[in-house]
């Protein structure tokens, strides 16, 4: 059994304390759950167990991380990677190569294996994950939870004992999701891995962790009994409001990706000053649907506002008529600081009146970002990257917004303020607001009505139980 | 025969590119020019390359060829005819010299042969692939950068540094995750690895390159062609 822990470690990033004399051991068989706010040192403890840090940033200042009593930094990748390896947040940056084949081919070579053990395993991992069909698809075709699987497979069949997962849920679906989750706990208990997995969202453990592990924001580490996570809810549905006029409409849309219809004769209005879910299973075309209202994506059919044609407006005009929150928040920045982000916001805002620097001040001190301000957006961490991103589109307030997973990344805390924040805005400055979340509990509340993806169609649903 | 093995190996190909094309920048030959143009064309039809696509990336470089010519013919010194046939006949020269290996030959053909038989370093040769098979993605992200300065009601301009500046910040962040991710599965600079593809070059192939250099140089010395 693979002994892995982090020892009276201290370790400084970019000149700031992080951890101090921290002792952290995981437990050999176990599906540990990781949990915290975000930006609170997650996704640094999983890189400093996996070897990967101070290698690629920081320093340790006392302490060290030790795997079978030996350093983990010091040890060779090749042989490191058969102990320990990790799955990242972002499931397409962890891709050499192109196809799912040559990608395991890949790992396993990295081991130096025999040739004939690389094909054996290979096959044997294909077989196991029931990704044969996948095998020679390019990677960055595939969505991001089959991503993740085959990121996951090569973990598996390089055969590491102790898999950590930094956030591997951020950019997949609650499909995606839920199939990944399956594969490490049959991974625990059939293979006798042991996993350590980080998440903001306690949802969905209840049953699967045994050990739960709680970082607090100032980095203080806690053991917390797993039967005390909470259990699965019923899918909860949207208790639908009267609906507002709106101002964009969509009629007779049709949207394909490939030769793939995702969507055909659909209609869609978005009512102003109300907040809307578009859910949907996993590549049932939601983002897609975004980028066709966004005029990002082609589609046939027509998408007005104010019953004017999108395709008659200029670029530019629309892109300030329907504002799109991306899905990656570092895809949205247009400047390196933070603060240079509020800035360019406030001075091209569509209400400018609104949000003036005092209202700006005091919502970044609700979302505790004021120390943020003065660092480069890149190095935030993934949930100060989420509201930042969030407040500056806030801020150019566009009268039609559409939000892909708005909350991916924020802890409970920040989401309960983000969505006051959103609620506030939308109703203050009747903006229609559009949101994907995969995220249901603590948000469904919050929202006035359901559109629901799914066989090609929107369905505007009732509010009953939609399961 | 398959046309796989009629092939002449990446690297061999890459050594005639570098030998040749060394040789043709210091020799004043039109006529040498000629032969290596029509050697290379040979082995192009041969290798039954798109006949289309050959000629469409001939005509592209007819400007630059042109060029060359035209700037020689007017303002070169000396025998001015005859230099602006060699500068210009030399641009096809290089140009079909290098098709014989891009148009018949994978990046990551020719960089996992170049590994095999030049000992080029794994971790230049998977740097590469990975920064090629990432290029795909670049192309998105160019799209991404512009659209985004226009939901905050800017626009980027291709003539704008910032532009790049945003574009090099993405590279660079991705690539710092990917080089994490591939330390984790287990890649190593400088360890061995498992070669999984095994690339023949017939020992008589370097024989080629060696007699084709020997016989363009002595050419060139002996025969003085014009």
């Amino acid at each position: 059994m693979t002994e892995l822990g982090l020892h009276q470690l201290t370790f400084e990033y970019n000149g700031q304390p992080l951890f101090d004399h921290l002792d952290f051991q995981v437990e050999p068989g176990t599906f540990g759950l990781l949990t915290g706010p975000s930006g609170c040192g997650k996704s640094t403890l999983l890189k400093l167990l996996a070897g990967l840090l101070p290698q690629y940033g920081g320093a340790v200042t006392s302490g060290q991380a030790l795997l079978n009593g030996q350093p983990v930094g010091k040890i060779v990748p090749y042989q490191r990677a058969a102990k320990v390896a990790m799955l990242f947040q972002h499931p397409g940056r962890q891709f050499a190569m192109k196809t799912v084949s040559e990608q395991l081919q890949f790992a396993l070579a990295n081991l130096q294996l025999p040739r004939e053990e690389v094909q054996r395993r290979m096959h044997d991992t294909l077989a196991w994950m029931n990704i044969h069909h996948l095998a020679q698809r390019r990677v960055h075709t595939l969505s991001g939870g089959e991503q993740q699987r085959v990121s996951l497979a090569c973990l598996l069949a390089m055969d590491s004992e102790v898999i950590l997962l930094d956030e591997p849920f951020a950019n997949v679906d609650m499909m995606g999701r839920q199939q990944l989750l399956a594969d490490l706990k049959r991974l625990q208990t059939e293979q006798a891995k042991t996993i350590l997995l980080a998440d903001h969202d306690l949802s969905g453990y209840q049953g699967i962790a045994n050990s739960w592990y709680q970082l607090s924001a100032d980095q203080q580490l806690s053991r917390h009994d797993p039967q005390s996570l909470p259990a699965d809810q019923p899918t909860i549905p949207v208790k639908r409001q009267p609906l507002n006029e709106g101002r964009l409409v969509a009629n007779n849309i049709e949207i394909s990706v490939g030769s793939r219809v995702l969507l055909k004769d659909s209609q869609l209005t978005i009512p102003q000053g109300q907040l809307g879910l578009l859910s949907g299973e996993n590549g049932a075309g939601k983002s897609a649907l975004l980028a066709a209202l966004s005029q990002q994506h082609n589609y046939e059919g027509q998408i007005e506002f104010d019953h004017q044609a999108a395709t008659k407006l200029p670029p530019k005009k629309w892109a300030l008529t329907v504002g799109w929150v991306f899905q990656n928040s570092t895809d949205q920045f247009i400047e390196l600081k933070a603060g240079d982000e509020l800035k360019a916001s406030q001075t091209h805002s569509c209400q400018p009146q609104y949000w003036t620097k005092d209202r700006i001040n005091q919502v970044v001190g609700e979302l505790g970002l004021t120390k943020c301000l003065d660092r480069v957006s890149y190095q935030l961490s993934g949930g100060q990257q989420k509201k930042l991103q969030l407040l500056s589109m806030l801020v150019m307030g566009q009268p039609v917004m559409l939000l892909d997973e708005p909350f991916a990344g924020l802890d409970g805390a920040s989401l309960r303020v983000v969505l006051r924040l959103i609620r506030k805005v939308a109703t203050d400055l009747q903006i229609g607001m559009l949101i994907i979340s995969h995220q249901r509990v603590g948000v469904v509340d919050q929202m006035d009505y359901e559109i629901r993806l799914a066989d090609q169609h929107l369905t505007l649903l009732g509010g009953e139980n939609i399961d | 025969m398959t046309n796989r093995t009629r092939r002449l190996n990446p690297t061999v190909l890459a050594l005639m590119i570098i030998t040749l094309g060394l040789a043709t920048s210091f020799v004043h030959s039109v006529t040498l020019n000629a032969i290596v143009i029509a050697g290379s064309l040979l082995y192009l039809f041969w290798q039954q390359m798109p006949f289309k696509k050959t000629v469409l990336i001939l005509l592209i470089a007819l400007p630059l060829a042109l060029g060359s010519w035209l700037s020689f013919y007017f303002f070169g010194a000396g025998n001015r005819v005859h230099l602006a046939w060699i500068y210009g006949s030399r641009v096809y020269a290089y140009l079909t010299l290098a098709l014989t290996l891009t148009l018949t030959t994978s990046a990551k053909t020719l960089l996992l042969s170049l590994h095999q038989h030049l000992k080029l370093p794994n971790t230049f040769v998977y740097g590469v692939l990975a920064a090629l098979n990432m290029f795909s993605r670049l192309r998105g992200a160019f799209q991404q950068v512009r659209y985004s300065a226009m939901l905050r009601g800017q626009a980027y301009h291709l003539w704008q540094p910032r532009f790049y500046l945003r574009l090099i910040l993405i590279a660079l962040n991705w690539s710092g995750d990917l080089a994490m991710a591939m330390t984790s599965q287990g890649f190593t600079e400088g360890a061995v690895r498992t070669e999984m593809a095994v690339d023949k070059l017939p020992k008589w192939q370097y024989g080629l390159v060696m007699g084709l250099l020997v016989a363009y140089v002595a050419a060139a010395i002996c025969w003085r062609p014009w």
